[in-house]
Formats: structure tokens, sequence, C-alpha cells
């Protein structure tokens, strides 16, 4: 087995930038409880919005200090021995499956920042929470060994917990404890498959990525252990049938929680498949992979339908996100590097555009003081600007051209359909299928739109509700949503050059174990061989290339 | 300069800069730029008017015979995997882009006009400029996957434009049909292009024609696959160039503002499917069953459109109606496989279809003085009447329009549609008969839309006549206080300023005499396109072929005049009696337009709606009830997660944490 992860030294950088985006909110966050504040969180906000946004700076400055996009292997590496008894060390790096998550989870949270500037209830835990919750998410993309991932999992479910049983709506307790449950029943397959993998094939425990994915798991050892950690990952993405704590969450939880929850939180689920399930189990991935793109087909067409039939506003976009994440799903399970490129640019692009919406559905909350659609309607006569950016919005989640959605949906697409892993008719029936989503989307998000502003002025909430047009920091948030969502749209290579050598490899690695597993010749239905070349498609025996 | 080819991509990208202007003016210093409403309709002009010059200096350069010119750069890129995209320039994108800057710029002016009291006329400028950003970007693609972007793009701003006036309940539902019906059609094109760039490797019109029939000839895919690519991919330009059975959205389309019905649902974004399958010629003349197809679609709709215009009362939907029967004779076209045909029916259309339309929109602004703005009284021909003595430029040129889209020569409809009956009637001659059929409906539908809207006597003031439209459409009585409110309603129309009035006269020269460039005996038109077979086509016509055919042609469009004329010019036939009375099956079938509607509303709206309610409800009871009650099990306590709603399950994440740690103390301690 080839050990791809090429090590590359830190002594480029000046500083440990990834610890310091990790440690730093989370050191700033403890230091909350001893700054002077009148009680109205007034300096507490401006205090979390300069760390958030210091926090990003570093991300950034990590970015372009100490990562170079053309490597495909680990960068950024900082290493520190922590329990060496264990193999336990503080290890951390970026390579192109973290990086752009890192980037999205600062970005994201500084505007979290900013989007919760009215909340004035306990203002001190509040912006405490989102810090430690800044840090724990870096960390949780940029650990480099199995134990402190799970450790910096575990550790984010605390304050999203807090977050939604203190902040929440009405059922918000009832929400809290199914979001707990669910994720941390998931992430106890986490830690069997960590410890598993850890101690197989004896010698000195190591949970480090680089040793594991060196190590040569047995084939039902790899079956097992993937099906454990697709659970646990499945729950937070989230998978059909497991998804049923995120539209109560989303549901209940207020909008700064909210863009974090669709802007972070489920890409942990993606990265964590591309980490885990693909890299350091790629014979077991070889075999299952055909599951992850049916999953990816119910996800899109069975949330779509919910969301259309859902008259909560905030219910309906949580299904959405669902129905959208089942393309990560068909990229992850594409064995092409244009799917599984397009599976990494529809995560970075979800985050995006899922927080724009979500931050527009508790802004308009905010005036509307109701989500039923039934009670508004007519809206779009006094907000005029909030409306034009929930078209934007929408228009940007239903993937059209020039916007991130439609680069990444079509990217999964193009790599599904000519991938050579699978059957000409599996691919049909998939790409078909996939496909309805493309009609399904505009039918609930155009209805949407619809219900909430064409339309006479609903009397009722015009009457009881005091409906002011979007002022200039919610248009400011939004904006600074849509500069990376057209920015991607119009040359997607912006961010898929920043992932491309690891994707790459990746691949390569996949392809690796699949001829092992399956083997060169055809094995029904679903699988077909790679390499045997009477059964490319004709593109292939062509160099593919344009005009 | 050697080419303005080289300048090609300032065409779209001037309108969309001002566009994007102009936008982010509007959401941030909304009130300042809506204030500004000269400047920007002067900016967003000149910018069209930019776009138009470098047009015309293409078209220019290609009729000088200046070769195609291909600029392309790597869009996105993984692997050995190139998504190029840029811009083509050849003699067919050049004809389409001087016509959609001509009459986009038209429209503009003229919207100056319509819009003038409207609060949201900035918006409607820019609404504009992005859509003749979006369209120029699509005539200007080099591929099939650039199209699909800018196919997206102008069914968004024709979306956006639909939906213009959003407090009104028909615009709404209208504009959210348009899209979602245009993304049925999206639906197959992409999985056509898809299993196109599988086939051949290629999203390049040339190049996945010559390597399918590579394909095809080495056995590597199937005839049976290709053809039915083919016919996905035409699913495209069947919903956005409205064919059977996708055509449902158009005539709803016309809640939108007029100028738009008359740029993008008649002259430019519906010509959209024919330019594409005009493109795509090197693919479908390699399948007689796809072109088969092509062409039965094409009759059918232009059959469907034609007996539904026959009925209809609102003046924009009979215009709408007769766009779709007219695309339908484009489609026909293209199903010969005679592209230029179709594309030259496509350019005369787009001029004198644009016009009549204008013309409806002026109109139904002067009708608004005297009804009030409610469109279904300000649209609907049993209240005017008479308009020709107030507003003589609308009634001309609207006439002109009339005889130029009923085939009489020498005006450019005969030309084209002739052309067009001509090659149908050598490739498919049952279907000429239906096509020429339907040339005589075209002739009295239009003609009556003419004399009911401008001759007799004015009814805008049948007072009884209003209230029943009013009570027809749900509205009985509203609109009628609001009349006796303000009062101020003037008792006749009036014609419409320059501004409006101009475009029409500037856009009946072009219905006059454009035909004249494509005679079947020297078609200049022909030869831009394509030289070698123009040359042909000139030796090979004969005035004995050509004359019982036109002559045909022309005798059935006099024929429908003569019947328009008698019942609604001079009285003598009452056709509600004679043939309204006797066919009450006929008549009931076309007024509810086939029926279509009504089963698109019950099979597909309803059913997808009750589909969702059930998944929802499975989602709900199921799904969330086996979570609950696991809940509930593991529990172990009657009172389930209420259990943990007391305040424990703050432990929770906790002891799992701590379990982990100890495990690690543990494992350090064994290990």
């Amino acid at each position: 087995m080839l050990l791809d992860f090429a090590v590359t030294t830190a002594s480029g950088t000046a500083l440990p930038w990834l610890s310091i985006s990790i440690l730093f909110p989370i050191a700033a966050a403890l230091a909350i409880p001893f700054i002077p504040d009148a009680g109205d969180g007034k300096t507490i906000r401006w205090y979390a919005l300069g760390v958030a946004l210091i926090t990003f700076l570093v991300t950034v400055a990590a970015y372009l200090d100490g990562y170079d996009p053309s490597v495909e292997g680990l960068q950024l590496i900082e290493r520190v021995e922590w329990l060496p008894d264990l193999g336990l060390a503080w290890s951390v790096g970026a390579d192109g499956l973290s990086m752009p998550l890192i980037l999205l989870t600062s970005f994201i949270t500084a505007l979290a920042v900013l989007a919760a500037w009215p909340v004035t209830f306990k203002p001190r835990l509040f912006f405490f929470l989102i810090l430690a919750m800044d840090g724990g998410q870096i960390a949780v993309f940029a650990v480099q060994d199995m134990l402190l991932f799970f450790l910096a999992w575990e550790l984010e479910l605390l304050p999203v917990y807090l977050l939604l049983a203190i902040w929440g709506a009405k059922k918000r307790q009832y929400a809290a404890t199914k979001f707990i449950l669910y994720t941390a029943g998931g992430s106890v397959f986490i830690l069997l498959a960590a410890l598993a993998m850890g101690f197989q094939g004896g010698g000195a425990p190591s949970f480090e990525y680089t040793v594991l994915a060196a190590k040569n798991f047995g084939s039902g050892f790899q079956l097992l252990a993937y099906a454990g950690l697709l659970i646990a990952f499945g729950v937070k993405l989230p998978i059909v049938p497991l998804h049923t704590w995120l539209p109560d969450a989303h549901g209940e939880a207020t909008a700064p929680v909210h863009m974090l929850l669709a802007g972070i939180l489920l890409k942990m689920g993606g990265y964590a498949l591309l980490r885990f399930n693909v890299q350091l189990l790629p014979e077991a991935h070889a075999q299952l992979a055909p599951l992850l793109v049916v999953l990816g087909v119910v996800n899109i067409i069975y949330a779509a339908l919910t969301s259309f039939a859902q008259r909560n506003l905030k219910r309906k976009i949580a299904y959405s996100s669902i129905s959208h994440m089942g393309f990560v799903l068909i990229g992850i399970g594409s064995f092409s590097a244009l799917g599984t490129s397009g599976a990494m640019l529809q995560m970075v692009s979800h985050g995006l555009i899922g927080a724009s919406l979500f931050f527009l559905v508790g802004a308009t909350y905010d005036r509307t003081h109701t989500l039923q659609l039934d009670e508004m309607g007519g809206v779009g006569q006094k907000m005029r600007k909030m409306f034009a950016l929930w078209t934007i919005c929408s228009l940007a989640s239903l993937a059209l051209p020039g916007m991130s959605g439609f680069v990444s949906e079509l990217m999964v697409f193009v790599g599904f359909a000519t991938s050579e892993a699978y059957t000409l008719s599996f691919r049909i029936v998939m790409s078909v299928l996939a496909a309805i989503g493309v009609i399904l989307t505009p039918i609930y998000l155009l209805s949407m739109l619809r219900e909430i502003f064409f339309g006479k002025e609903n009397p009722d909430l015009a009457g009881h509700t005091h409906l002011v047009d979007a002022e200039p920091r919610e248009i400011y948030i939004i904006s600074c949503l849509l500069v990376p969502i057209v920015g991607i749209g119009l040359y997607p290579r912006l961010v898929t050059d920043s992932y491309r050598a690891s994707i790459e490899a990746l691949v390569a690695r996949e392809d690796l174990a699949f001829n092992k597993v399956i083997g060169p010749t055809p094995t029904g239905l679903i699988r077909k061989g790679l390499g045997a070349t009477a059964l490319l498609p004709p593109a292939m025996l062509r160099a593919p290339a344009l005009a | 300069m050697s080419s303005a080819a080289e300048l090609a991509w300032l065409i779209p990208v001037l309108p969309l800069a001002g566009a994007a202007l102009v936008g982010l003016g509007l959401i941030s210093f909304n009130r300042t730029i809506n204030r500004l409403r000269k400047p920007v309709a002067l900016l967003l002009i000149s910018l069209v008017g930019a776009s138009a010059v470098i047009s015309f200096v293409i078209l220019g350069q290609q009729l000088a015979g200046a070769p195609a010119t291909e600029v392309l750069f790597n869009w996105a890129s993984t692997g050995d995997f190139n998504l190029q995209m840029g811009y083509r320039v050849d003699a067919l994108g050049a004809v389409m882009l001087a016509l959609v800057t001509t009459i986009a710029l038209l429209v503009m002016v003229y919207s100056d006009g319509y819009m003038a009291h409207d609060k949201s006329y900035v918006r409607f400028f820019t609404y504009l400029a992005l859509f003749s950003s979006s369209m120029l970007g699509l005539v200007l693609s080099p591929n099939l996957l650039e199209i699909y972007v800018f196919w997206e793009l102008v069914g968004m701003c024709s979306y956006l434009l639909v939906g213009f006036w959003y407090d009104r309940e028909g615009a709404a539902n209208a504009a959210q049909k348009a899209f979602i019906v245009n993304r049925v059609g999206d639906f197959g094109l992409l999985l056509g292009i898809l299993g196109l760039f599988w086939a051949t490797g290629s999203f390049g019109f040339e190049e996945i024609g010559a390597r399918l029939g590579e394909g095809l000839a080495s056995g590597t895919i199937t005839h049976a696959a290709a053809v039915i690519l083919c016919l996905l991919v035409f699913m495209g330009p069947m919903a956005k160039s409205a064919q059977f059975p996708l055509h449902v959205w158009l005539p709803d389309a016309m809640e939108g503002p007029t100028p738009i019905s008359a740029l993008i649902h008649a002259a430019t974004m519906v010509a959209a499917g024919v330019f594409l399958v005009a493109r795509l010629q090197p693919i479908y003349l390699q399948f007689p069953d796809v072109q088969t197809v092509i062409a039965v679609v094409g009759t059918i709709t232009c059959f469907l459109g034609a007996t539904i215009a026959l009925t209809q009362q609102d003046l924009k939907k009979g215009l709408a109606y007769s766009t779709v029967s007219q695309l339908g004779y484009m489609v026909l076209a293209m199903g010969c496989g005679a592209p230029i045909a179709g594309m030259f029916h496509l350019v005369t259309h787009a001029f004198f279809k644009a016009m009549l339309f204008l013309g409806s929109g002026s109109v139904i602004h002067a009708m608004e003085e005297v009804v009030g703005h409610e469109p279904v009284l300000a649209q609907d021909m049993r209240l005017m009447g008479g308009l020709r003595k107030h507003m003589p430029i609308t009634a001309i040129t609207f006439l002109i329009g009339c005889v130029a889209i009923s085939g009489i020569p020498p005006l450019a409809g005969f030309w084209s549609k002739d052309e067009i009956l001509g090659v149908a009637f050598a490739s498919f001659p049952l279907l000429w008969v239906v096509g020429f059929l339907t040339a005589g409906m075209t002739a009295f539908y239009m003609f009556r839309l003419y004399f009911l809207t401008f001759e007799g006597t004015f009814r805008g003031n049948d007072y009884a006549m209003r209230q029943q439209l009013l009570a027809a459409a749900g509205k009985g009585g509203v609109s009628m206080e609001g009349d006796e409110d303000h009062g101020h309603h003037a008792s006749h129309p009036h014609e419409s300023g320059w501004q409006m009035a101009s475009p029409l006269v500037v856009l009946a020269v072009p219905s006059v005499l454009i035909g004249l460039l494509g005679t079947p005996w020297n078609s200049r038109f022909a030869a831009l396109l394509d030289p070698r077979e123009a040359a042909e086509a000139a030796e090979h016509f004969s005035w004995g072929e050509f004359l019982p055919l036109a002559g045909a042609s022309v005798a059935i469009s006099l024929t429908g005049i003569t019947v328009a004329v008698l019942a609604y010019a001079l009285h003598r036939l009452d056709l509600a009696t004679l043939v309204a009375a006797r066919f009450p099956a006929v008549n009931a079938f076309l007024a509810h337009k086939w029926y279509l509607d009504d089963l698109n509303e019950r099979l597909f709206v309803r059913g997808t709606r009750k589909l969702a309610r059930q998944v929802l409800e499975v989602d709900a009871k199921v799904v969330d009830g086996v979570v609950n009650l696991t809940g509930l099990l593991t529990l172990g306590s009657g009172e389930g997660l209420k259990y943990f709603e007391t305040g424990r399950a703050q432990f929770y994440a906790l002891i799992v944490f701590g379990g982990v740690i100890a495990l690690v103390v543990l494992f350090s301690a064994f290990g």
C-alpha cells in the first residue's frame, strides 16, 4: 500500500498558524467572563467580532503563508508529543480536504457573530460558546490524529447543545436533546472505530492518519469500520433516514446558530466521510460506494419532496439542506476526480448558500414573528430589499448558473455520469433520478418565495407587525456571502485549484483499491471494472477535452 | 481594428456591467437610485446601444466573408478534464446578435414610455439589461455547456420579469409556472448534454456531430441510445420555444409587462430554442427519426397555437398563442432539415411579432386611461374597438404586422413562411397540409384581432360588460368602486407618446422589407449562413415549382382574411351562431385551450403536492416516530424523552467526554 501522505515540514511558515487558529478563539472565549460589560452585551459582541475576525485572518494567513495548492500531501504540519505511551500527539496539519473547510469555518463564524448582533439574552455565555465552537470546528478539520478528531468532534457538541437548549424556540429542550442523543450516539461508532483501527495490527497504538493510512486492514475489518463510521457521519451530514434531528434542531435554533449548523456542522460529516471512509478504508469504500450514491439520490428526492410539503419556513430550508447534501454523497461515491471535486465544492458552496438562507430566515422572523407560510404573504410590498436578497439566495440555492451551486452540482453530475466504475444502466438510472432534483428544487423554493413575498399584502400580518426593510448590517452579511458564491460560480478554479492535487491523489488511491477489490472484470448490474478498455465509454478512448 | 469579433465578448459584458452597477445601487442606495430614472435608463440604453454597434460591425464583417472565430479558456479542470468557456462568432451568431440588440434597444426606448408611471422603473430597466446580457451570451456560446448556463440565466430573467408586478397573484403564479415548466425541459437538456458528453467526450456542436457519427459507424454507441440523447436535448428547446406539450407557460407569461412580452416572449428568448436546434443541426441531421419527431412536434404546436388563438378574447393572449403557432413553424422547418428557412422565419417573425406586441402594449396603455390599471379590463377586446381613430400610428403598424404574419407578399412573413411550407411539402406532405391550413387560420385570427381592436365603435365605456368581465375573473365590484372614487379616467384612449410610437414605426420597416433578403431565387440570407447551399438553391429554383405553392399559400391567407372581414368588419357572418353554437364541443375544447392547463393542474401540480404531503407524513410519523420510540425504549422510562428534558441531558455529553478520557487512561495503563 502506498503511503500517500508526503510529509512536509513546517519550516516554511513563520508561526504555527493552525494551532493558533484553534487555540486563540478558545483562549479568547475563556477571557469573556473578565470583560467589563454593562450587561447589555455591547462590549462583548465587539470583542467576539474582533476575535472571530482575527481567527479568520489567521486561517487566511495559514493559507497564504504555508499552504501550496499544488502539493497533494499534508502541509502546515505542527506536531507536539502529548501522551507518548498512547502514541497521542497534538498533531495538526492541512491538505486539500481540510484547507477549504477551515477557511469556510472561520469565515462563516465571523459572519455568524455579526448576525448575532441582536442577541441580548445572556450575551456572555452566547459569545463564549460561539467562539469555543469556532476553535473546536477548526480543530475537527485540522487535527491529524483520530483520537484528537474524536475529542474535537465531541467538544463541538456541547456548545451546540447549549446554544439550542438556551436560545432556542419553544421546543428547544426536545430539539437539543434529540440533537445530542443522535450525534453522541453516532460518535460512539467513531470511538470504537478509532480504537479498533489504532490497535489493529499490534505494536504501539497510534491514531495518526499517516500511520492508519499505511496500515493494511483486512477487508472484513474495513467493512465493519466503514459501516460504523458511515452511521456516525451519516447522522451529521445527514443521510436519510438518520436526518430527523436536523429539522428539529434547525427549527428551534436562532439565526446565528443556524448559520453555523448549516454552514459548518453538516460539512463535518462530508469531510469525515472523505477523510476516514474514503482515505483510510478505500477497499471498503470500493465495495460500498454504490450505497453512497443510492443514499445520495434518496436524500435529494426525499428531502426535496418533504421540503415542498413543509409549511414552516425554517424546516423547509432545513430539508432543502438535506436535499443538497445528497450531491455530496453522489460525488464521494463517484470514483472520479471531477465528481469528488464537485462534492468538495458542493460542501463549500452549500456552506455559503445555506448560511445565507438561514440568516435570511432569521431576519424575516424578526419582523414577521411567524414562520408559518400561511400567515405570510405580500411581504414584498414593504420589504423590497429583503425580497431581493431572498430571491438572489434562493436562485443560488436552486443552482442557477453564475453561482457556486450550479458548478458543484454540474461537476457531480458530469463526474458521476462519466465515471468508469459503474455500469451504464446504473449511471443512467441514478443520473435521471438525481436530475429530478433539478425540477423539484425550484418547485419548493419558488413556491416559498411566492407565498412569502408575492401577492397582496396579508392584512393580518401587516396590521400586527412592523415590517421594516433590510438594514445595512443584514445587507452586508449577505453581500459577504454572495461575493464567494458568485466568485466561485464565475470562476470555480478559485476554489477547486486549492484542493485539486489532494483530490486527485485520493481518487488514485480509490482506483487502486477498486482494482484490488472489484477487479478489472465486470461483476453484475452496478459495478464494472476500471481499465478494461473495451468497456470504457467511447469518450474515454479519446483525450477528453473540449473543442 | 483587424476584426470586431475580437471584441465580441464586450457585447454581453457591457449590459451586464450596467445591470450589476444599477442593481448594486438599488440594494445599497435604494431611494437615490430610484430617483435617477432618466440617467439610469440613458446609461443602460447606451450600453445596449454600444453592444448593438459592435454586433452590427460583426454582422457586416460576416457579410463580407470574415471567418468564424472562437476564443476559449479553461473554466474548470480536474485531472485531465477541462471544461472550457469562451465565445464564438459566426454567421448564425452574428444574425442573432444584430437581431437581439436591435429589438432590445427598441424595447428599452419603448419602455421609457410604457413604464413611465411605474414606481419600479429603474428595477425594470435593470432586468432588461440583465436579460439582454444573458441572451447575447447565449448567442455567443461556443458549446452546449455554456448554452446551458445562459439558457438558465435567460430563464431566470424571464422569471423576474414575468413576476415583475409581484403584488398581482396572476403574475406570481405565471412566473413560477414559467420557470418550472422550463426546468422540466432543462431536465432533459441537462441529461442529454451529459449523455452526449459521455458518448463523445465533447460539448462542441460540430465535434459531437462528427464523433457521434464515428461512434455509430464503429458500433461503440447504439443507434437507439443516440436517438434518445438527441430527443432529451430537444426537450430543452421544447420548453423554451413553447412546443407542445411544454407550451403551457408562454400564454400565462403575458402577465408580465408588455415590453417584456415583445422582447422575451416573442422575439428573443422563445427563439433561443429554435436557435439551439439550428446549432445542433450537425447532430440532428444524422437521425431522420429525430428529425421526424421534431417536425411532428412543430406541426402539432403550430396547429394547436392557431386553433386556440381563434377564440381568445384577451389581446395579448391572442398574440401569445400566435407566437406559439409561429414557433411551431420554425421548429417544423428544423425538422425538415432546413435550418436556414427556420432561422429566416425566426428573424422576420421577431420583427413583426415584436411590433405587434409593442402595438398591443400601446393599446393597453391607452385603454388603462379609460378602464384603469386592471389587466382583466385593459386587455380584453370586448372593451376595445374603434381605436384606429384615436391612435392611428398604432393601428397602421398593427395592420402592417397582421398582413406580414398572414403571409401576403411582398411583406416579410410571406417569404419566410412560404419557404418553410415549401420544404415541408418536399419532406412531409402530410405535415404540409396541416401547416397550410394553419396559415389560413393565422390570417383569420390576426385580422380578427385587428378588427375587434381597431375598427367598429369604441366599447370601453360599456359598464355592464366591465362588470361581467370582472365577475368572470373573480374580481367583481372591487375595481368599479375605485373607478367612481377616482373618476378621472378619460372617456376615450389617446395615441401613445413618441417613445412608444417611434419603435413601432422603426419596426414596421423591416416587417415590410426584410423578406426581400430571402427571396427563393436570390436569398442573401441563405448566402450569409451557407453560401454553398444558397447557390445550389438559386440554381435549382424554378418558377414552375414556386408559383403553385406560393399561390396556394396566398390564396388560403386571403380566404382567412376574407372570413375575418365578413365576420368582424362587415358583420355579414355571425360565427357565434354559425360555428360556435353548432359545434359546442369544439368551441369549448378551444376555449379551454385543449384542456391542457386543467390536465397539468390535476395531474402534475396537485399530484406533486399530494406526493410531497405523503412523504412528509411518512417522515414525521414513521421515520421520526421510530426515533422517538427508540428514545423511549432505550431510556426505559415511562416519561421517555421528557426525562431528559428535566436537565440531565446536559450531563450526557460530559459523560461521553469523560468516558473517552477514561478509556484513554485505561488503555495507556494497560497498553
